[in-house]
């Protein structure tokens, strides 16, 4: 059974000062992400990958359509619930790593368990063990700034693993890192698929990195071109499945896949 | 809510040492506004001691009398014991009585008064200059003056006719003058009360009983104590005299410094909102994160929420300390002006924990909305790093908000006026009128700017379009900056006006009434009805008339009267025929009214009128001294004598109805070019009779330096508002600066100069301050047109109102300049933008 639906969505963003049409940014898009997935969803700039991803991660609301995570409709429930799922159940990596520099890494690592009311001792051990999941345990007493790029997305990778969200959205994640350092990136999400059977999906526009990942859906002008399978990748999941060939079209039909 | 459960403290400790300004620029904010509040009302205080003390110059000592209901004198053992009652300084029974004295050949009429000599020795409250107090029925206490000008000692002996025949009385102490005034109602000879009372065969019997009050005593409040203690054949009232008229023009300007104060509190509340949501604005991105990382609306509102009341709390107690420095040198100015002496700041015990109370509120109260902002964050906005979007269309919040204001002020008002409310009631009318304005700013504001940006030259475009685009931006947060300038301003420009108005009809009223050369006054301040012939004042108007020099000569006397159980101040004055009228009739022509002062019918003050609802033609039963008389008005008068609260009639009159012949004021004119050759026997016959001879210059100097302290005080508390407001200004261009950071930048690296980028700053400050002047304007003007119609029922009669250019373009210039220099900082911190940086960040 999906962990994420997308149903039918669309999103137009409103009007600019001066003119009358606002801006569709996807069009009837229909997608499902299985537990255990590491799906990468690539396309050209302003294609709308990274207005889809922010739709499935409830961060914006669908102008028509349903997102359902784990049977919840987030384009149903109130701002609060919204915040909670996005709290509790998914998990963020940002191109700018967005950690707040105010707070050490540990912080802001266990900033959404502190968020959620838990005591400050467990959220700080929960939160250095997420950072030694992702080989940032020494490095935890600094402050952002204090961090290289890669340090720094690999606390923000930290951050989003610590609640043991349901799915994990990354936007970009390498697109502000030196070869070495997006190389490291891409194999710690691998792992994090392979090794906690995490389900992670993925924006970019590297197709090296898409590559990476079990599943690759392609967009243009906001809507899935493309959605597939990709049998030899690294991020393939455990249980073989087949894509389906890519239609040319995505609005309002749901791309069909085959197991 | 408890710090346990404040999930999001450690960040925002963090946020505090990572950006100390941010939270010491709100700190600060909070403690200017507080510091206002205390300042502005313990400069209020300062004024209302000020003025109680020119009431004490006027009178000597505050008090309440107690009379007989029907008139006359009474027992005095039907007072019952009133010396409990709070800021009673002691219980006075007074007997008076007309008498003769003679010394040699000479003949003084003189006012007798009877009274415990011994016990006002002893509590310091009659003073005396050589002797001691008279305790035997055969010893008096003169007025030193008047033992002077009969030139007896101590031990000398006078003639004292009385009832029973004539007294041999020997003089066993001298009085200094200003310690009889309160009691003594121009009376120049004490006797021992029971001595005094038993040559008029009326032993036990009293006139009154004057209950002496301490400074800071609310007369009020010992009238309505006292009114419940007394019998019913007895009644307490405030003793009506010069001091009556400073207790008015202190109620008048106890409104003012009221009105003053509550604007203060309200524009407190802009800065203190003004710098709360620029706190936040700041921190939309790291706010828009925590929600995007999961934190709820709630968790938010509870951050900021939390964060105001600690920050109010900090900047509260460095307000309150700030207030406190601030108003020593504007109090110690305010006394000074007021011609009282300063002797430390008087704080009332509530102004600290209230004021401290206010920070922390009204921060709380402040964050409200930027809080709702703050958790209505769009979590895209963190990912974008772009600035808040701009609020679209007409904000009609607020439309309803100045809609519910304005139907309050406007009843309230109606209500002030109908007298169904009293005039204290249009303070919060007022205010609530002028935040009207201010909740209508984000309306009418676009026009405005876009009218003002128009005057801006065409070589400075670019920078006029950049600076109105990011004013028009956001409009809410422009109606905070400019709420502060619009109240500062119509402050300013509306209270302006109505002071100098007032002003200038109370120059008006004093430049009729006192139209002479030289005025002599005797050293008590009224006297009482006297009767038959005689000498004293008598002779000295006499005496002047013998001058050469002399053009003419008007004589004033004044007597403390009853009328319809209350309080009035009877004027006998001269109206020569070839002078101009010195009364200022109301519905009335000056042909009408001296031909009816000539047929012995009175005019009456505008406020008596207004208190006993009298008109034209009506008669009036009038008492002095226990004589009661019918008196027709034949029409009101503006006066500011007793607050207005007079009754005045030809001498000729006053002499038939009353027995009144007194001369209390003799105004002197000279021929032309005689006036100063007159000061040299003016003053020996002054001198002589022991009266003040002062120029009509002094007079008015001393008039002027009463009323400038007033206006004088009220100035300096307005001042505050400027400055006050310029705070708010500097935190709103900062503000937008931070906004335009990556635009700037980007200008900057097209080729703008840092010059440039000044310049954009420093002109979107200046178009704020013009708005915020325009609107301040319109509100200031309906202000004063409020304030008339206001003070109305006050003083009995309209104001005469004029559009002042002056005071409109100092107030509007003060906006201007006051904006431009607020913008100094911000528009450094724009100039020295990293390129880099803005160019990079989104």
């Amino acid at each position: 059974m999906a962990i994420l639906r997308a149903v039918h969505l669309e999103k137009t963003f409103a009007a600019a000062a001066g003119s009358t049409a606002g801006v569709m940014a996807i069009r009837g898009v229909d997608v499902e992400i299985e537990p255990g997935e590491f799906v990468a969803i690539t396309g050209a700039s302003g294609s709308g990958k990274s207005t889809l991803l922010h739709l499935l991660g409830g961060i914006t609301r669908p102008t028509a359509g349903k997102v359902i995570l784990e049977g919840v409709d987030l384009a149903a429930i109130g701002d609060d619930d919204l915040a909670l799922v996005r709290r509790r159940r998914i998990g963020f990596i940002f191109q700018r790593y967005n950690l707040l520099p105010e707070l050490s890494l540990v912080e802001n690592v266990g900033l959404p368990l502190v968020l959620d009311g838990i005591p400050e001792a467990r959220c700080d051990a929960a939160a250095r063990a997420a950072l030694e999941t992702v080989g940032m345990g020494h490095r935890a007493d600094h402050r952002p700034d204090a961090l290289s790029g890669g340090e720094q997305q690999r606390g923000a990778i930290a951050r989003a693993l610590v609640t043991a969200p349901a799915i994990v959205l990354a936007d970009e994640p390498t697109g502000a890192l030196d070869s070495e350092n997006s190389r490291r990136v891409v194999e710690l999400l691998r792992s994090i698929v392979a090794d906690h059977g995490q389900t992670v999906v993925l924006v970019t526009h590297d197709p090296g990195i898409a590559a990476e990942a079990g599943r690759c859906i392609r967009m243009a002008d906001g809507r899935i071109i493309s959605d597939t399978l990709q049998p030899d990748s690294p991020g393939r999941p455990p249980v073989a499945r087949q894509a389906p060939a890519h239609r040319g079209k995505s609005g309002g039909k749901r791309p069909g896949r085959k197991r | 809510m408890s710090l346990g459960v404040f999930e999001l403290r450690r960040l925002l400790v963090r946020q505090w040492t990572r950006r100390p300004g941010r939270a010491l620029a709100t700190i600060f904010s909070v403690a200017v506004a507080v510091g206002a509040v205390v300042a502005t009302w313990v400069s209020a205080d300062a004024s209302r001691v000020g003025y109680k003390s020119l009431t004490s110059a006027i009178e000597g000592v505050p008090a309440v009398d107690i009379l007989s209901r029907a008139g006359g004198r009474f027992e005095a053992s039907d007072v019952p014991a009133l010396a409990g009652i709070p800021g009673v300084r002691a219980v006075v029974p007074l007997f008076y009585r007309p008498t003769l004295l003679r010394v040699g050949e000479k003949r003084v009429r003189e006012i007798a008064v009877g009274v415990d000599a011994e016990r006002l020795v002893a509590i310091g409250m009659l003073e005396l200059s050589a002797g001691r107090a008279c305790t035997a029925i055969d010893e008096v206490v003169l007025d030193e003056n008047l033992a002077r000008s009969l030139g007896k000692v101590v031990d000398d002996e006078i003639l004292f006719f009385a009832r029973r025949g004539v007294r041999r009385m020997t003089v066993v102490g001298l009085a200094v003058p200003t310690s009889l005034r309160w009691f003594g109602e121009g009376a120049g000879v004490v006797l021992d009360i029971a001595a005094l009372e038993d040559m008029s065969n009326a032993l036990g019997l009293v006139d009154r009983v004057r209950v002496a009050l301490t400074p800071a005593a609310d007369r009020k409040g010992v009238v309505e104590a006292a009114g419940k203690l007394l019998p019913d054949t007895l009644v307490a009232e405030i003793p009506a005299g010069r001091a009556a008229m400073a207790e008015d023009v202190m109620h008048s300007a106890d409104l003012g410094l009221d009105f003053v104060t509550g604007l203060t509190v309200a524009m407190s509340w802009f800065i203190v909102g003004n710098a709360m949501l620029m706190n936040v604005t700041e921190r939309r991105r790291s706010l828009s994160l925590v929600r995007l990382l999961g934190a709820s609306g709630r968790q938010i509102r509870r951050m900021i929420t939390m964060e105001s009341a600690l920050l109010g709390a900090v900047g509260a107690a460095i307000g309150v300390a700030a207030g406190l420095a601030a108003a020593r040198p504007i109090a110690a100015g305010i006394s000074r002006s007021l011609q009282a002496p300063f002797t430390g700041l008087v704080v009332h015990p509530a102004i600290i924990p209230l004021s401290a109370l206010m920070g922390i509120l009204v921060a709380v109260a402040a964050a409200w909305w930027p809080a709702r902002q703050a958790a209505a964050v769009d979590p895209l906005e963190g990912l974008a790093n772009a600035p808040p979007p701009p609020s679209p269309g007409i904000p009609w919040r607020f439309v309803g908000a100045a809609l519910v204001l304005w139907a309050f002020a406007t009843g309230m008002l109606g209500l002030v006026i109908l007298e169904k409310l009293p005039p204290r009631a249009a303070v919060p009318a007022g205010i609530a009128m002028l935040l009207s304005f201010v909740a209508m700013t984000p309306v009418i504001l676009p026009p405005i700017a876009r009218a003002c940006a128009a005057l801006v030259p065409r070589r400075f475009r670019i920078e006029r379009e950049l600076a109105l685009a990011q004013i028009l931006r956001q409009p809410v947060r422009t109606a905070l900056t400019t709420g502060v300038l619009v109240v500062a301003v119509s402050n300013g420009i509306g209270l302006g006006h109505a002071i100098r108005d007032n002003v200038e009809d109370i120059r008006g009223w004093y430049a009729r009434l006192m139209s002479a050369d030289w005025v002599m006054t005797p050293a008590g301040t009224m006297s009482a009805a006297a009767e038959g012939g005689g000498a004293g004042p008598r002779s000295a108007e006499e005496d002047v008339r013998a001058i050469g020099g002399v053009d003419r000569i008007d004589v004033i006397g004044i007597a403390a009267g009853r009328v319809a159980g209350g309080a009035c101040v009877i004027v006998a004055r001269d109206v020569p025929d070839d002078a101009p009228l010195p009364l200022d009739p109301v519905g009335a022509d000056e042909a009408t009214v001296r031909a009816a002062l000539a047929r012995g019918e009175a005019v009456a003050g505008t406020v008596l009128a207004r208190r006993l609802g009298l008109v034209a033609g009506d008669d009036l039963a009038v008492e002095v001294f226990g004589r009661k008389t019918k008196v027709r008005v034949a029409a009101l008068v503006v006066d500011y004598t007793s607050g207005g609260a007079s009754l005045i009639l030809r001498r000729d009159a006053a002499k038939r109805l009353f027995g009144l012949e007194s001369a209390d004021v003799i105004l002197v004119t000279a021929k032309p070019g005689e006036a100063a050759a007159l000061r040299a026997p003016l003053q020996a016959i002054a001198d002589g009779r022991g009266m003040l001879l002062r120029s009509f210059t002094d007079m008015k100097r001393f008039v002027d330096g009463i009323v400038n302290g007033v206006v004088g005080s009220l100035w300096a508390i307005l001042g505050l508002g400027f400055l006050v407001g310029s705070l708010g200004v500097a935190n709103t261009v900062t503000m937008n600066v931070l906004e335009q950071r990556r635009t700037l930048g980007l200008l900057r690296a097209v080729g703008m100069t840092s010059r440039q980028v000044t310049g954009v700053v420093v002109l979107e400050s200046v178009l704020l301050g013009l708005s915020g002047a325009v609107i301040g304007l319109i509100a200031g003007l309906t202000t004063a047109l409020f304030i008339q119609i206001a003070s109305q029922p006050l003083l009995g009669h309209p104001i005469r109102s004029t559009l002042r250019p002056t005071v409109i373009l100092a107030n509007m210039l003060a906006a201007v300049v006051v904006t431009a220099l607020a913008a100094w900082i911000p528009a450094r911190r724009a100039a020295r933008i990293d390129l880099l940086e803005a160019v990079s960040s989104e």
